[in-house]
């Protein structure tokens, strides 16, 4: 070998892991070499966690528009209706146990009540229909703020809701996780339930925005940069 | 070695789900139900509590009762023998902030406790 393959050297599959990565993986490996799962239950959970969002229970909103008995059941047993979505609440990645708690709740706006989603105490979330959260949604400044001053949160996410419609904040701190059922909104009479689910984004479903007839994306809210960024 | 069973949460909730797993074992029905008055009590949390500094002392009305589990104050250390029934309380935001604008006083707000937390009113 020569002495100057270090020259040569082929680049590092992975540059630099942060402190919390290293941290995973030491505590992964462990719980490996102890059999509370094997690689093979990591990796298809790895699989199953990077593919879920939010379309299931986009769907869901959407058919219980169109079909008021599907509503009742939404209504009165949301895991039971989350079959007719594709997700299997009890059985979600397809092995192993619950990947959540499982007691679904969806909360019904009405022209005069409308309702957003918070987790105080940390960031509970009903991932198997969601999927993961937004990175504002785990931030202590919308956990904390949220409860207190929602109206000025709201019009932060650019919802500005008049005096005669209530908030409602539901705060998600125990084994209950909630979606938010938007009112169906004008504009949409005579569409499929495919159109419509298009239009019930990530945003509507936590509650930080309405569904619009054309707006199929989240709020891009802006990327605040850092004053003293870290050069690798 | 320790002799602690990591598995036993996974092992009763397949199958049934968490809370579904510990329907029945809160020794009774409901103390509280949908409308009726309660205050939430200021207990001390110095270990684990999952009942928030701002409900403590308001006042407010069950909204649903949700379903029976361990308390997270015990099931936080693995004491998952004894469970309790779970309400989701409304509060009027005006009874919670003092400086929530009047003009929004139909504003509320929704949180969930074991039933340790309540009192009647
Ligand atoms: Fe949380």
């Amino acid at each position: 070998m020569s002495h100057d393959h270090d020259h040569n050297a082929p680049a590092a599959m992975v540059d630099e892991i942060s402190d919390f990565e290293a941290l995973e993986i030491a505590v992964r490996e462990i719980c490996i070499e102890k059999g509370l799962f094997s690689a093979e239950d990591h990796r298809k959970f790895t699989e199953f966690a990077e593919h879920i969002g939010p379309t299931p229970a986009a769907r869901m909103v959407a058919k219980a528009w169109l079909d008021p008995e599907y509503k009742k059941l939404v209504m009165t047993d949301a895991i039971a209706a989350s079959k007719a979505v594709g997700v299997d609440y009890l059985n979600p990645t397809g092995f192993g146990t619950p990947s959540d708690y499982t007691d679904l709740r969806v909360l019904e706006d009405t022209p005069s009540v409308h309702h957003v989603v918070v987790c105080t105490l940390c960031s509970c979330y009903p991932r198997p229909i969601l999927g993961f959260q937004p990175e504002w949604y785990r931030t202590p400044n919308y956990r904390r703020r949220l409860v207190r001053w929602p109206r000025q949160v709201l019009a932060e996410f650019g919802l500005t809701l008049p005096a005669e419609v209530d908030v409602r904040v539901e705060d998600s701190n125990q084994k209950c996780r909630f979606i938010v059922m938007p009112v169906r909104p004008a504009g949409t009479e005579g569409w499929t339930e495919d159109q419509l689910t298009e239009i019930v984004t990530r945003d509507c479903l936590i509650g930080v925005a309405l569904p619009k007839p054309g707006v199929t994306s989240n709020l891009e809210l802006p990327v605040h940069r850092a004053a003293k960024p870290a050069h690798h | 070695m320790s002799q602690h069973d990591r598995t036993h949460h996974a092992r009763i909730a397949t199958g049934k789900g968490d809370p579904q797993c510990f329907a029945g074992t809160a020794g009774g029905p409901p103390k509280f139900k949908v409308g009726d008055r309660v205050r939430i009590k200021d207990m001390p949390d110095i270990f684990y509590t999952r009942c928030q500094v701002y409900t403590r002392g308001a006042v407010g009305e069950v909204a649903v009762v949700t379903h029976e589990s361990p308390a997270p104050e015990d099931e936080a250390w693995g004491h998952v023998d004894k469970s309790e029934w779970f309400y989701i309380v409304r509060f009027k935001q005006t009874d919670l902030w003092p400086e929530y604008p009047a003009a929004f006083a139909n504003d509320t707000l929704q949180t969930e406790f074991s039933e340790r937390w309540l009192e009647a009113v």
